[in-house]
């Protein structure tokens, strides 16, 4: 399984630090945003239990599978409910 | 910006309560250590610091920080706000000790964990280590990482280091962090607090054998730490910690936090002094700091805070400068585009400018396509500089011009892309009075 980072990602370079494979990287454009390389990417299979990026990732839904759906779900990280992320926006 | 602003007057008020300084209780050869140290005496408001937000990725979670905004518990500016690489903190190092001769002390807070990124936290005090021998280098960090790398801090001459430790309960502490991740696995619970709290003993016990200068920060969060200090008080200070700072938690809800979002309160000042007497029973408190930000610039006010309250603006003296700027050594910045102001005082004994704090702005104009319309955000960037005489910048609207006139500061465009240095050492020169003026406050010059 591979991975990918989404627009809800803040770039805070956690995921970059631990990808065992260098697949991390800033988009060049936009420093704040960061982007999984597909062929670099291992989704870390026979290196680790889970994919480290998402193991770390502070923020919930920025890392996808291959199916789009969210490694940390909304709620899985920070606890706090969909009705108030809604109203934090 | 108007928040961190408050912050500091708060914190001075707080400071003020307590009289002099924490240093009685602590042995002599400690006491000069930190004398020079602002983060750790409060006789040392003269001496700036700098911190370099060099360290982006935190590996735990804390109730009171979203990691999308800045955090006011963690010295942290939002993730994305002033990230520099090692050179680049190199250069921000150089550039500021070169207008603020006084700045003494370097420390690394974030905007993450120090720890969390350590390539990047060692190379740039290696950086700086070999740029000014002198300089007092700090880490920030929530220690989870600490005991893996106490070695390596005091081999590149680490001499302060602050721990933020908030109870040595697990079931406390898992009411405080959702997670942590530590050996390649994201711990939850118990098992995340168990982690985090052993490392944190461990890291502290390491540093301290070291001969590390550690202080303990915690973030007072009442039903949930409160009732929790004197026990963590004593196993901190019994593992070698030299200082208790406990800083009352701020929870806005517009922060996003989960502690902002569950409407948990900060303590009242009766709480916070009751925790810091708790505490106080086995360790020296510290109670002026002013919960800075990863990148803070400059000393930490005391005196000078507290005077410029009444200062008028209108003055004719001239007092302090605001210089518009993104980092850069040249005055480059147009004043709609700058993200901080660094704000110098003028000192009559020495006929100097010097630097007294960086202030972070809400950008009034980044642009056509995204200028914030709000009147707040613009009010924001006025009130930053409320209190200066004159605010240097590259260029300058006519509207923000007239804003500024009728404030009593003055906008001045002469130094446009000239060194901020000789721009100060220009308008410090006509400072000077023809005769030597009578100073009566010697003691707080800023
Ligand atoms: S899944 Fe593993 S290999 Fe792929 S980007 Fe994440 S950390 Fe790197
Ligand atoms: S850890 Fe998450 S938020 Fe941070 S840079 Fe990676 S994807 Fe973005």
């Amino acid at each position: 399984m591979k991975y990918a980072i989404t627009e809800q990602c803040v770039g805070c370079h956690a995921c970059a630090l631990v990808c065992p494979n260098n697949a991390v990287f800033a988009d060049p454009d936009k420093p704040q945003q960061f982007m999984i390389h597909p062929r670099r990417c291992t989704g870390c299979e026979n290196q680790y239990d889970t994919p480290q990026c998402a193991t770390i990732c502070p923020v919930e839904t920025a890392i996808v599978d291959e199916l789009m759906i969210a490694v940390n779900p909304i709620g899985s990280l920070t606890g706090i409910v969909p009705l108030h992320v809604g109203r934090a926006q | 910006m108007e928040h961190h602003v408050d912050e500091r007057k708060s914190a001075c008020a707080t400071g003020a309560n307590q009289g002099g300084s924490v240093s009685h209780l602590l042995p002599k050869e400690i006491q000069q250590q930190i004398e020079r140290h602002p983060c750790y005496s409060k006789q040392a408001h003269q001496y700036a610091r700098m911190h370099l937000p060099v360290a982006p990725a935190c590996n735990i979670q804390c109730n009171y920080c979203n990691r999308k905004y800045d955090c006011s518990n963690e010295s942290r500016p939002g993730v994305v706000s002033h990230l520099v690489d090692p050179h680049g903190a190199l250069k921000q190092f150089r550039a500021i000790k070169k207008r603020a001769p006084n700045l003494t002390v370097v420390g690394i807070a974030g905007p993450g964990d120090a720890l969390a990124n350590p390539k990047a936290t060692f190379s740039a005090l290696k950086l700086i280590r070999e740029a000014d021998p002198t300089a007092q280098l700090c880490i920030s960090t929530n220690g989870l990482m600490l005991a893996e790398y106490a070695s390596e801090l005091a081999a590149h001459g680490v001499h302060h280091l602050t721990i933020t430790i908030n109870t040595i309960d697990p079931h406390v502490a898992a009411k405080i962090y959702p997670w942590v991740y530590y050996d390649h696995q994201r711990l939850r619970g118990l098992a995340a607090a168990e982690r985090l709290i052993s490392n944190q003993l461990a890291g502290l016990e390491a540093a301290a054998k070291l001969g590390m200068l550690v202080k303990v920060n915690t973030v007072l969060i009442p039903g949930i730490n409160d009732q929790h200090i004197a026990a963590l008080s004593d196993a901190v200070k019994a593992r070698g910690a030299l200082l208790h700072n406990i800083m009352p938690l701020i929870s806005a809800a517009e922060h996003g936090t989960y502690f902002g979002m569950t409407g948990q309160r900060g303590p009242t000042e009766a709480e916070l002094t009751n925790a810091r007497n708790a505490s106080g029973q086995f360790m020296a408190q510290m109670t002026h700091c002013q919960q800075c930000r990863a990148d803070a610039v400059g000393t930490l006010g005391g005196c000078g805070s507290e005077a410029s309250d009444d200062t008028p603006a209108t003055a004719d003296k001239l007092v302090r400068v605001a210089v518009a700027t993104n980092g850069e050594p040249l005055l480059s910045t147009h004043f709609g585009h700058a993200r901080q102001f660094e704000i110098y005082q003028f000192d009559q004994a020495s006929g100097q400018f010097y630097l007294l704090e960086r202030r972070q702005v809400a950008q009034y104009c980044s642009g056509a396509s995204e200028c914030p319309e709000e009147e707040n955000d613009k009010q924001a960037l006025f009130n930053t500089i409320s209190d200066c005489q004159i605010v240097l910048s590259a260029r300058i609207g006519i509207s923000p011009w007239r804003t500024l006139e009728q404030m009593g500061v003055t906008p001045n465009v002469d130094f446009a892309y000239q060194a901020i240095s000789d721009a100060l050492q220009r308008l410090a020169r006509q400072q000077q009075p023809s005769q030597p003026q009578e100073s009566n406050d010697e003691v707080c010059h800023y």
